[in-house]
């Protein structure tokens, strides 16, 4: 309950924002976009390299889903900018290998967690004329990602053989998206896409006194449902 | 009006981040002294965690370490291990870090958990400076796998460090058989350890606070010099097990100069000279007025060296593989007893060992004519008790610069003799650390103790196995016949009897004897 409620507020804020800057225009030119977002990673990571590190230590991440907001500004007719970001999910990373090192079990473990604010900025090109109610749009654009919220679970510290600071390295990268919007009325419209990005990290990992590096590469691709309020 | 509309969402984005954050996980604290014995990063990192049955496996998974468990005897417990770093000094002062292995037994018997006894262990030299005794995943590290099962699988928890100047340590030389430092950094290893394993995930296992001292080879020589520390200042040690160790540095070096070319010995020469330089400067002015002109750039800095494997100083010319001496050996005008003490030893064909000193000589070479010369003059006017018939150091304090400095790290210098009880294991035919040189000398010299304070074991007795180790010499006489017959069958290279002879020479010091005295020190410590 307190977690919906949670949730809810910062809906509440958009439509606040909203409700000061509602226009009379016949066609408005801002939309807020609330919805869900469906994450799927498709991870690829180096082996884990540095001191004492077994062969083949690799690491997997699980998909996620968690809200999606977004705001677009009306350009022209046939385009649009969009900027969007879930509320920041956890994201659980898992031990992919062997299936233990030494005694300790590694492959499947969930070894440690993080989460990603990952604003991604689109210049969609829309098609069909405005008053079609159906409109599919392409985009391109730039991901952001910055890794917060960083800890080794317990099993990961004793796969690592320590207490273990995580960090992960910023990333910027080249974004695109495709959509489908459907205006339902003048002020509501629904619309679904798919993105696909590309990030970059290094993961390094500090473990009594030593680190442990991979070189990441997540190609993420996002599947959106979101509800559409223009003003 | 419509430019205002983007801030409400960037305010939301501001508030989803302020609203997410959380702290990252900690890791190991950097200790903020440098004092020595300080433990340089708690909680250590664990390297490896094995139960019992999978420390087993690990094990019997080559033909070597099967038959270590042989001799070991299956483990009874898994063993934690450890990297730990600390800080110490060296041999001038220099404040460094070293690093080591805590191997801590664990497991829910009796005897692997709760209060255990330490064994605080000396490795043997290591010619490579990367050399980490903690890095049990380096299917080279032997002798790391040796005390794991010998001692930690066993219940025992294993202090045993890197020693300054190798692995990650700063310090660009090892104090090389430097007693002070050596002890000093084997008493610091020891108490960073303890600070340690509290804060391990192997907190379960505890400090009894009994307390083994064993090391082997140069490793043996360490072990006795902190014995010796330890009870000159009032620390408890119950027992010590020193394994063919030069402990008699003056007599060792005394034999070699005069001929007696031990296996090896163009690996330790830089390794003896580099520290004592460093701790006394007065082994040479440069490093060609020791070393000859083929080897001596460098060699000041060569050892441990980061040239891996090692063997490659041969190839790459930076060492002479066996020719320690010039084979024109020097004349010295108006003595034939320097002379003739300095000549080729003559090989006799019944005692391949004599093969081994006359490989001692060559050209190129490594030292120069003049030191031989220089440290018999001193040899000759002031020898070592051995020569004359007793156990004790020359009388004088040498004048020969290196052999003043042999004779300060002597274990007979001083006239320390042990209090607790102490085994000293060896083989009688060890061509690297001559048994009745070192182990011999030291047996004799301390020959007037009570009755079970010295104990001296040769595993490899010349009369055959008799009194309470038998089984072991039996064993390792057994096993030497094993590996001769081995040695000549296609599957061990097919090697002619004399050849097979010569290989078993080559293993006898750095592979035979040490898991059989290693046996023989755990049965000893098993009795207090």
């Amino acid at each position: 309950m307190i977690k919906s409620v949670l949730r809810a507020l910062p809906v509440a804020a958009f439509l606040m924002g909203a409700s000061i800057c509602r226009a009379d225009d016949a066609i408005p030119n801002n939309t807020v976009r609330i919805g869900e977002y469906w994450v799927f990673y498709h991870v690829y990571a180096d082996n884990l390299s540095g001191p004492f590190v077994p062969t083949g230590a690799n690491l997997s991440v699980k998909n996620v889903q968690t809200p999606y907001l977004a705001y677009l500004r009306r350009l022209a007719p046939n385009f649009a900018a969009e900027v969007a970001f879930g509320i920041p999910p956890l994201t659980k990373t898992y031990g992919k290998g062997p299936a233990a090192f030494g005694s300790v079990p590694y492959n499947g473990v969930e070894i440690s967690s993080a989460r990603w604010f990952a604003p991604t900025a689109f210049i969609e090109y829309v098609f069909l004329n405005e008053s079609s109610p159906l409109r599919p749009y392409l985009g391109v654009g730039l991901n952001y990602v910055n890794f917060y919220d960083r800890n080794s679970t317990a099993a990961g510290n004793a796969a690592a053989g320590g207490p273990t600071a995580i960090s992960l390295s910023n990333s910027i990268g080249p974004a695109a998206t495709v959509g489908l919007h459907y205006q339902l009325s003048h002020n509501w419209s629904v619309v679904a896409s798919y993105s696909a990005a590309r990030v970059q990290t290094t993961l390094s990992a500090h473990t009594g006194g030593v680190v442990r590096t991979s070189d990441i590469t997540f190609g993420p691709q996002t599947l959106v449902v979101a509800a559409g309020f223009s003003f | 009006m419509y430019r205002i509309c983007l801030f409400p969402g960037l305010a939301l984005a501001a508030a989803v981040l302020a609203g997410c954050g959380g702290s990252d996980s900690p890791t190991a604290v950097p200790a903020a002294s440098t004092a020595h014995g300080t433990l340089a990063v708690s909680p250590p990192l664990r390297i490896a965690s094995a139960d019992a049955a999978t420390f087993q496996a690990q094990i019997s998974a080559s033909a070597s370490g099967a038959q270590l468990l042989q001799l070991t005897g299956p483990p009874a417990c898994g063993v934690d291990f450890y990297y730990i770093q600390f800080w110490t000094t060296g041999a001038a002062g220099e404040v460094t870090e070293s690093s080591g292995a805590l191997m801590v037994p664990t497991g829910a018997a009796p005897a692997c958990s709760g209060p255990r006894p330490i064994v605080l262990y000396a490795h043997g030299t290591q010619f490579e400076k990367a050399y980490n005794i903690a890095n049990i995943t380096n299917a080279n590290n032997t002798e790391g796998a040796l005390i794991a099962a010998m001692f930690a699988a066993q219940g025992y928890i294993v202090v045993a460090p890197n020693f300054a100047g190798y692995d990650t340590s700063t310090l660009g030389y090892h104090p090389f058989l430097n007693a002070s430092q050596n002890s000093g950094e084997m008493i610091d290893a020891l108490t960073a350890a303890r600070t340690a394993l509290p804060a391990t995930f192997s907190a379960a296992t505890s400090d009894s606070g009994k307390l083994f001292l064993t090391g082997y080879s140069a490793g043996g020589y360490v072990a006795m010099a902190t014995q010796r520390a330890m009870e000159v200042t009032g620390q408890a040690v119950v027992a010590a097990a020193p394994m063919s160790g030069p402990y008699a540095l003056e007599a060792l070096f005394d034999a070699v100069i005069t001929g007696n070319v031990n296996l090896g010995s163009t690996l330790f020469a830089p390794l003896v000279t580099t520290s004592y330089q460093h701790a006394y400067q007065n082994v040479y002015t440069t490093p060609s007025d020791f070393y000859s002109a083929t080897y001596a750039t460098g060699i000041d800095t060569l050892m441990p060296t980061t040239v891996t494997p090692y063997t490659a100083l041969f190839t790459q010319g930076l060492l002479p593989a066996t020719a320690l001496f010039d084979s024109t050996t020097p004349v010295v005008p108006g003595s034939t007893q320097l002379t003739d003490l300095l000549a080729v030893p003559v090989v006799n064909p019944a005692n391949p060992i004599t093969a081994l000193f006359a490989e001692g000589f060559g050209n190129p070479y490594l030292i120069n004519n003049s030191v031989r010369v220089g440290y018999a003059a001193d040899l000759a006017g002031n020898p070592d008790g051995t020569e004359v018939g007793s156990a004790a150091l020359a009388a004088m304090a040498p004048t020969y610069p290196l052999r003043l400095d042999l004779y300060k790290n002597d274990m007979r210098y001083g006239s320390w003799a042990p209090a607790s009880p102490t085994l000293l294991c060896g083989g009688e035919k060890d061509p690297t650390v001559f048994f009745s040189v070192d182990t011999g000398t030291m047996a004799a010299f301390w020959a007037g103790l009570p009755a079970n304070v010295v104990t001296v074991l040769d595993v490899d007795p010349a009369g055959g196995p008799s009194g309470p180790f038998a089984l072991i010499q039996a064993g390792f006489q057994q096993s030497q016949l094993q590996l001769l017959a081995y040695l000549q069958t296609p599957a061990g290279g097919g090697l002619s009897l004399a050849n097979a002879e010569q290989a078993l020479v080559e293993e006898y010091h750095g592979s035979s004897v040490p898991p059989f005295c290693a046996l023989a020190a755990r049965t000893f410590f098993s009795n207090f």
